[in-house]
């Protein structure tokens, strides 16, 4: 049979493509491998199959936006992430909404990567691209979707809505113009509202690049461990190890923007599975970067070297099986599909496991140890200890949120029952998290600042003291101040966190100015080091002392914590901690509703003006509903950010014509109710069938005969019924207006003999009002700058080594 | 690494303590019927919201009441007091942090799961 309308072409092209890809990957790793990095021509032939399957993936990726940007609605991933009214900037966030998506926006670094090495790599390209080929290649089996004696293997972007096994025996499928005949295809169902924001076209390329590029230090790792050569590859991999730290941090922290900025939690960070899944990775890397860097300079760290590089990459397979396999679906604000590829997750997990173990220990004794000999006051030992202090709190998190997991394995429904109860994250997780992480920042911010002024091999402390203890110095006013103006200094953590934030700031900076002599090439990491100590700082000025200053005045009992929500009627002036906020009015734009809120300041005289006005809005959206955007008042020193918990104009209680809160009476004859200061009582029950020709009864109507009653003694006689024709229900509705009482005879319930009665009253859904959370976060500013420098630095650590090393060869 | 070895036995017992913590700070998935046995206590209930009962969102007081009904089938009442999340009639499960009291449920923390795509999909099917 030949369908109407589809282009069934690009699907064909794009799955053949996928098998290409797989093939070329396969092949490439045999070329590789099989070259023992000796024969020429054979790495020569994995190097042109790696670009086949490079070119093969670039096509897919392409074809797949071509079916988004053509509406190609046939196509399952077109119809469930795009629509007509996308605007096509948000194309990039369909592509990725999806897990088919996002492994190719993965494998497309990859790629990217991959191709990079093929050039640069030099002697280590057949070992570096044969392990990439295999991680390619079962990368590539996540988009094959077939089924192999039954089992799916895979998931192809491909896949035409027929196609999908739950549509398969359905009648619609068998129709050639299904696609013109059934409304439902001319339209997509559209993007997710909440990706619908310009953080969601660059958060998730940059982050997959990021966790991307995790791979590179492991494929020389690995290299490393199957050529027993533990020291030449280390040039290569460290600047790539900081480039995949800066990409991956960026792109973390890309996310804390967007969630500040478009989600309504109110804050950046909040301890989330899925940002926690990324963090881990982030943490164990910049450990493993740290410890390349004393293995290059001084030697002895191999082993922890190995053990930290491989962890990194490990805990990005971790995560990626956390967010996409549905095992976080109770704990995570974040929607996950499970797509039904847990097992294949689990293989590409467990490969990786399994084939760095088997190379560690193939090459186990020809890693050369410690020679046990190194200084306490060396810089090796105590970036060594710091690396350890960024592997137990990377440990801290991962375990906390794989509680869930641990559920699978031994709660009482997993694997093995050890637990009579399922285990939940802990009631305060934030709170949960913090007293954990705040002292394993403290500890790493001491030695961020200490750590720089102690050489490699052993320092002469003398001169050393005097810096430091001019930063402390500079460090405990800074901390005195933002802490007794924002009270943050009589917690004890708060205080100490403040404190080494700022000393990591001012040591670094110190560092930089007086003992590099600001020399651009030496900047990169002190950059970094100060951007990190101001990111802890911004974090947690802006966090520890926030302030919500919309406060209702009502306080319901001691159970309920003061709300901080605040309900403003249209044109109503309501205070709000030093501000007056005014609500002026709505507008709708398309699917987006904005909602004018004056923030006004009083004068000496009592005199009101606007000091500035929030729009913050919802995005209405019929497939997926009302989703809330903040709007923020940026100052230099402080941001006013606003978002709306609740606008009564688009929650109407009632129904067409006005009448909600539903009320159900079972009723016998003579029976009385009350109902919205009536009564109402049920006086008789009329049956009415209609006979068929046959004298069997086609239609019954039974009506029930009420009468209310007011309390002035006014009585109104309602007459609702209830018909059955041929199975079918027909309910007649009766509305008193001058009771404003609506009655519907819902149901006869045979074996009470009673009838069932629905009453709706009259809702006043006529009042224009919101309600808002606002909070004002304090010098949040900090962090945003933290963030830009430590991408940065780090950056132009990796450029200035680049450089370096491009000189010394 | 000698001195090292001394940091990485410490860093284990911290270890050890990470993992007895996040056991002890880690609460349970309970019903409305054995969260009344500990009252008072936090707890974290899945439930479904009870679409025929009467569902209230005073915004004037700030307080949101609705019935939800427990995987095991027990019915209680429950507070919020925040606004009513918005499209909480479209949720499918409600996962509600918070502790039993004699006149109901006090949530402190409501989590949605809305129905994914896939099935509104299924619901097209239908037609």
């Amino acid at each position: 049979m030949e369908y109407i309308g589809e282009s069934t072409w690009i699907g064909e092209v794009g799955r053949l493509l996928v098998v290409v890809a797989l093939a070329s990957s396969l092949f490439t790793a045999l070329m590789m491998f099989l070259s023992r990095g000796k024969d020429k021509s054979m790495i020569n032939w994995g190097k042109g199959a790696f670009v086949v399957h490079a070119i093969s993936i670039f096509s897919v990726v392409g074809l797949l936006f071509y079916i988004l940007l053509g509406h190609y609605f046939e196509y399952d991933y077109a119809w469930k992430h795009t629509s007509l009214d996308l605007e096509p900037r948000f194309v990039f966030s369909a592509f990725w909404e999806g897990q088919e998506g996002s492994f190719l926006l993965w494998m497309f670094w990859h790629c990217v990567l991959g191709l990079v090495l093929l050039v640069t790599a030099k002697s280590w390209t057949a070992p570096v691209i044969g392990f990439l080929a295999i991680v390619q290649g079962i990368l590539t089996t996540m988009i094959l979707g077939v089924y192999i004696f039954g089992t799916k293997i895979g998931m192809s972007p491909f896949v035409l809505i027929r196609e999908l096994p739950e549509n398969a025996a359905l009648p619609w499928t068998q129709l050639p113009d299904y696609l013109q005949q059934i409304e439902a295809f001319s339209d997509g169902t559209g993007l997710n509202p909440l990706l619908q924001n310009y953080w969601m076209t660059i958060h998730p390329p940059t982050l997959f690049l990021g966790f991307a590029s995790v791979v590179v230090p492991f494929l020389f790792a690995m290299s490393g461990l199957l050529r027993k050569d533990h020291k030449s590859w280390l040039k290569p991999a460290l600047p790539w190890t900081f480039f995949s730290i800066s990409i991956l941090g960026t792109g973390i922290l890309m996310g804390g923007a967007w969630a500040y900025e478009a989600l309504s939690f109110g804050g950046f960070w909040a301890w989330d599975p899925v940002e926690n899944a990324s963090l881990v990775p982030w943490l164990i890397l910049v450990g493993a970067g740290h410890i390349i860097l004393i293995e290059r300079n001084r030697g002895g760290a191999a082993h922890s070297m190995y053990i930290f590089i491989i962890l990194a990459f490990f805990f990005i397979l971790y995560s990626t099986f956390l967010t996409r396999s549905g095992v976080l679906g109770d704990t995570s604000v974040h929607s996950f599909v499970d797509l039904g590829l847990n097992g294949q997750l689990l293989v590409l997990l467990f490969t990786f496991v399994a084939l760095p173990l088997a190379l560690y220990l193939y090459s186990y004794k020809s890693i050369p140890k410690s020679d046990g000999n190194e200084d306490f006051w060396s810089r090796e030992f105590w970036m060594f200890v710091g690396s350890l202090v960024l592997l137990v709190s990377a440990f801290q998190i991962i375990f906390s949120t794989s509680i869930p997991v641990i559920d699978k394995l031994v709660g009482p429904d997993g694997l093995v029952p050890l637990l009579s109860k399922k285990m939940a994250p802990p009631t305060d997780e934030i709170a949960h998290y913090n007293a954990w992480q705040i002292p394993f920042a403290i500890a790493i911010a001491l030695l961020m600042a200490v750590g720089q002024f102690l050489s490699y091999r052993k320092t002469r402390l003398k001169w050393t003291w005097i810096p430091l203890a001019r930063s402390l110095a500079l460090a405990m006013l800074l901390t005195l101040a933002f802490g007794i103006a924002y009270d943050l200094h009589k917690n004890v953590l708060y205080f100490l966190l403040l404190l080494s934030g700022w000393y990591v700031v001012i040591a670094n900076f110190d560092y930089w100015l007086f003992i590099t002599k600001a020399k651009f090439r030496f900047s990169g990491s002190s950059l970094a080091h100060v951007g990190f100590g101001l990111l802890l700082v911004g974090s947690l000025i802006s966090n520890g002392a926030k302030q919500f200053i919309s406060k209702s005045p009502v306080h319901l009992s001691e159970n309920f914590p003061a709300n901080e929500n605040l309900l403003v009627e249209l044109n109503d002036t309501v205070q709000m901690g030093d501000f007056f906020v005014t609500f002026t009015g709505t507008e709708q734009i398309a699917h987006r509703r904005y909602y004018f809120m004056d923030y006004l300041r009083r004068d000496e005289k009592g005199e009101y003006t606007v000091d500035f006005s929030l729009e913050p809005h919802l995005q209405i959206n019929e497939e997926m509903g009302l989703v809330a955007e903040p709007s923020t008042k940026h100052y230099f020193h402080k941001d006013i950010f606003t978002h709306l918990t609740y606008a009564a104009d688009v929650d109407k209680r009632g129904d067409d014509e006005g009448y909600g809160e539903e009320m159900e009476f079972l009723m016998a004859k003579g029976d009385t109710f009350i109902v919205n200061r009536h009564f109402l009582i049920l006086d008789s029950i009329v049956a009415e069938p209609v006979f068929a020709e046959n004298e069997r009864i086609h239609k019954l109507t039974v009506e029930a005969v009420l009468r209310l009653l007011a309390t002035d003694g006014t009585t109104y006689t309602v007459r609702p019924s209830y018909s059955i024709e041929q199975d079918q229900d027909f309910h007649h509705e009766e509305i008193v207006e001058e009771a404003g009482i609506k009655i519907r005879f819902d149901d006869v319930k045979v074996d009470q003999n009673k009838l069932l009665i629905k009453t709706k009253t009259k809702v006043d859904d006529d009042e224009e009002f919101v309600v808002l959370k606002a909070i004002i976060f304090p010098w949040i500013n900090i962090l945003w700058a933290g963030c830009i420098l430590m991408g940065l630095g780090t950056l132009i650590a990796v450029y200035t080594r680049v450089r370096r090393e491009r000189r010394v060869t | 690494m000698k001195k090292t070895h001394i940091i990485a036995l410490l860093l284990i017992f911290v270890t050890i303590g990470v993992v007895v913590a996040t056991l002890s700070d880690s609460s349970t998935y309970e019903n409305f019927e054995s969260a009344k046995l500990n009252a008072g206590q936090t707890f974290t209930v899945i439930g479904e919201l009870d679409k025929d009962a009467e569902m209230i969102y005073d915004a004037r007081k700030g307080l949101f009441t609705f019935y939800a009904i427990d995987k095991e089938g027990n019915t209680s009442k429950v507070f919020y007091g925040e606004p009513k999340p918005q499209d909480f009639e479209r949720s499918e499960d409600i996962t509600m942090k918070g502790f039993a009291t004699d006149s109901g449920f006090v949530a402190s923390e409501i989590l949605l799961k809305c129905p994914s795509k896939y099935n509104e999909e299924n619901a097209m099917a239908e037609k």
